[in-house]
């Protein structure tokens, strides 16, 4: 059974016929000590997607429509309050893309951080051990930083406290959500390393979610791009930065700046993203597919699985 | 902390100064005084009103006049009523008691009644409470002072339960200690009222906006991901954010007290500072009503002062940037 089992999730934003449908029949697997990459542009349900595994997208606005998610075997969205809370931070903890705004900035880290000991592991809410967390995360001098405010650290350095927060509870899936988006590029190999160091060590299962293709080969075991609210295809990480399948994730590999390639300029994928509710007939990426043939307009294709372990969304992916 | 405090304290010194001096020239740019005016009294001989005229400095020019004042009024001695023929000091102490004691407890009612009005009405957003506090707000926020001051004094008068107008009742002399202070208390209710009537609104819906800000902030989702109950969420993570902006209106809701006791004390007839400014201007009693607009802008300070000290207090980033 594997640690996280989306299936066929459907969620609307609104209600009756101004509903928007941002998540529509996600499904994806992620297995104990598996890292998972779910790569789009803004806005094509990939951050929905990920808050829902503890349901922290408010509803309403939201709305669950269809789909199970489960957790350890549990559904998600069958669960009471009670339950809820437990899971959150217990099973699965949260890393956001903003740590200065993910922090609050009224209350000290260390306080912070022991909040969430105090919650799920109450016999360890000692400075000691806030301390061996930050020590893990690479916080230089933690003893003295642990009374520090938010706003006294960089931004590197709060996103390792939020980093450490998220492990305090000791989890068996750490979702980060753009968690370098918001810092500097050398910060943000400094951050990724660390991730990929703490997978390894504490053998959680990570799901990543970044709008960069350039980060999957670094970390994931698998990757599923998402566009428009659907899966388009799902591979292990390896395979797909080789030989991406989908039209839509070699148009992203072409739009991705190499080193070493002489080029005249970047290819952009023509068009733009189709905004929620208004998604096009047909395979949902044929207006701006260089592949597109007459019937895509017509027929929404299905997720296939065309070789052992990849699934595509694309029936002239060949 | 501490050199924060004593340079808000040394901010006030320049801001006094500016205000007693502008003061001093408004009231030497208006025609006549309360001396002047006493040459038309037959009674009284040439001589009397210019010996007088010389004793008060009024006969030398505005800025020397300003400056013994300043010398005496760093010596805690604010000059001389030469209407209500007692020294300055005497009389604006009581007066600024009387002021202080009905903004106090006008700010007290006021936001106690509308900081958890305001946490409700943006808890339940949109439910059949929160609509309610928004129209009350609205009848709140439009009607003036003046005519609830009226309202409450046409109450006052129809019902026989509450005193028109006055801070004591005629025989408060013979009254033993307790009947004293319960004397006092009946006198404050309807004043109050009113003046906390007028605040109440405003600080409601700031509240409400300010929580409803900070509950979609991302650090309240990150506290629920914690695993946090909703009621920590809400009560510790976001009120705690969402007080902070409110510190700030505090200074401000002092100002608009200190305004609405203006009024408040000239219709219920409160013996205030308000009251006093009004009735010195009216006299011309200008070094009185100098004291009284330093005095008011004083208690506008240190209310100000009051708000930043906690506001530092509360919000860290505050602290460090002074």
């Amino acid at each position: 059974m594997p640690l996280l089992d989306i299936r066929n999730l459907q969620l609307e934003f609104g209600t009756g016929r101004d509903a928007v449908r941002a998540v529509d029949g996600v499904s994806f697997t992620i297995a104990e000590g598996e890292t998972l990459c779910l790569v789009g542009e803004s806005g094509c349900g990939k951050s929905v997607s990920a808050l829902s595994i503890a349901r922290l997208v408010p509803t309403p606005p939201a709305r669950y429509v269809g789909g199970e998610i489960l957790l350890n075997g549990c559904d998600v969205l069958k669960m009471d309050q009670r339950e809820l809370r437990s899971i959150r931070g217990g099973v699965v903890s949260y890393v956001f893309q903003e740590p200065s705004a993910s922090l609050n900035p009224v209350f000290r880290v260390g306080n912070q951080i022991k909040e969430s000991l105090k919650l799920h592991r109450p016999q360890f809410a000692t400075d000691d051990e806030v301390i061996r967390l930050l020590k893990l995360v690479g916080i230089p001098a933690p003893e003295s930083r642990i009374r520090d405010y938010p706003h006294q650290m960089s931004g590197g350095m709060q996103q390792r406290i939020m980093i450490a927060m998220a492990l305090a509870s000791e989890p068996k899936l750490l979702v980060a959500d753009e968690p370098t988006t918001a810092l500097d590029v050398t910060i943000q190999a400094q951050i990724l390393e660390l991730l990929r160091d703490l997978k390894a060590r504490l053998r959680m299962s990570i799901l990543l979610i970044t709008h960069n293709l350039g980060i999957v080969g670094d970390i994931a075991d698998r990757v599923a791009v998402m566009y428009a609210g659907q899966i388009v295809e799902l591979s292990p990480a390896r395979a797909l930065l080789q030989r991406p399948l989908h039209p839509y994730t070699q148009a992203l590999m072409n739009s991705v700046p190499q080193l070493g390639h002489e080029l005249d300029r970047l290819q952009a994928i023509p068009g733009n993203v189709p905004n929620l509710g208004q998604f096009p007939r047909g395979c949902r990426f044929h207006p701006r597919c260089p592949k597109a043939q007459s019937d895509c307009s017509q027929k929404a294709p299905e997720l296939v699985e065309v070789e052992p372990g990849r699934w595509v969304r694309c029936p002239y992916w060949k | 902390m501490g050199t924060f405090i004593l340079k808000r304290l040394l901010h006030m010194i320049p801001i006094l100064l500016g205000v007693s001096l502008l003061t001093f020239l408004l009231m030497s740019l208006t025609p006549g005084g309360y001396l002047q005016s006493l040459r038309q009294n037959p009674q009284i001989s040439a001589e009397t009103v210019e010996r007088l005229l010389a004793k008060y400095h009024y006969d030398k020019p505005w800025y020397v006049q300003y400056l013994y004042w300043l010398k005496n009024a760093a010596q805690g001695d604010f000059g001389y009523s030469i209407q209500y023929k007692i020294p300055a000091t005497d009389l604006i102490t009581a007066r600024l008691w009387n002021t202080f004691l009905l903004s106090l407890f006008a700010t007290i009612v006021a936001w106690c009644i509308a900081v958890p009005l305001g946490i409700w009405a943006a808890v339940n957003k949109d439910s059949l409470v929160d609509r309610a506090c928004a129209m009350v707000a609205f009848v709140g926020l439009s009607v003036p002072e003046i005519l609830l001051a009226l309202l409450a004094l046409m109450f006052a008068a129809a019902t026989g339960w509450f005193p028109i107008g006055g801070a004591q009742s005629s025989r408060y002399d013979e009254l033993t200690t307790l009947q004293r202070l319960w004397d006092r208390a009946h006198h404050l209710v309807l004043p109050v009222l009113v003046l906390a009537a007028s605040e109440l609104a405003g600080i409601m819906r700031q509240m409400r906006s300010n929580l409803l800000d900070t509950l979609r902030a991302e650090y309240v989702t990150a506290a629920r991901a914690k695993g946090l109950p909703e009621g920590w969420v809400i009560y510790k993570h976001a009120l705690r954010n969402a007080i902070n902006p409110l510190l700030t209106i505090f200074g401000y809701s002092l100002a608009h007290l200190l305004s609405g006791a203006f009024i408040v004390e000239n219709i219920m007839a409160w013996p205030g500072l308000g009251r006093l400014t009004i009735e010195a201007y009216t006299a011309k009693d200008s070094m009185l009503v100098v004291d009284s607009v330093v005095m008011a802008t004083a208690l506008l300070i240190v209310g100000n002062f009051v708000a930043d000290v906690m506001l530092a207090w509360s919000d860290p980033r505050i602290r460090l940037k002074e």
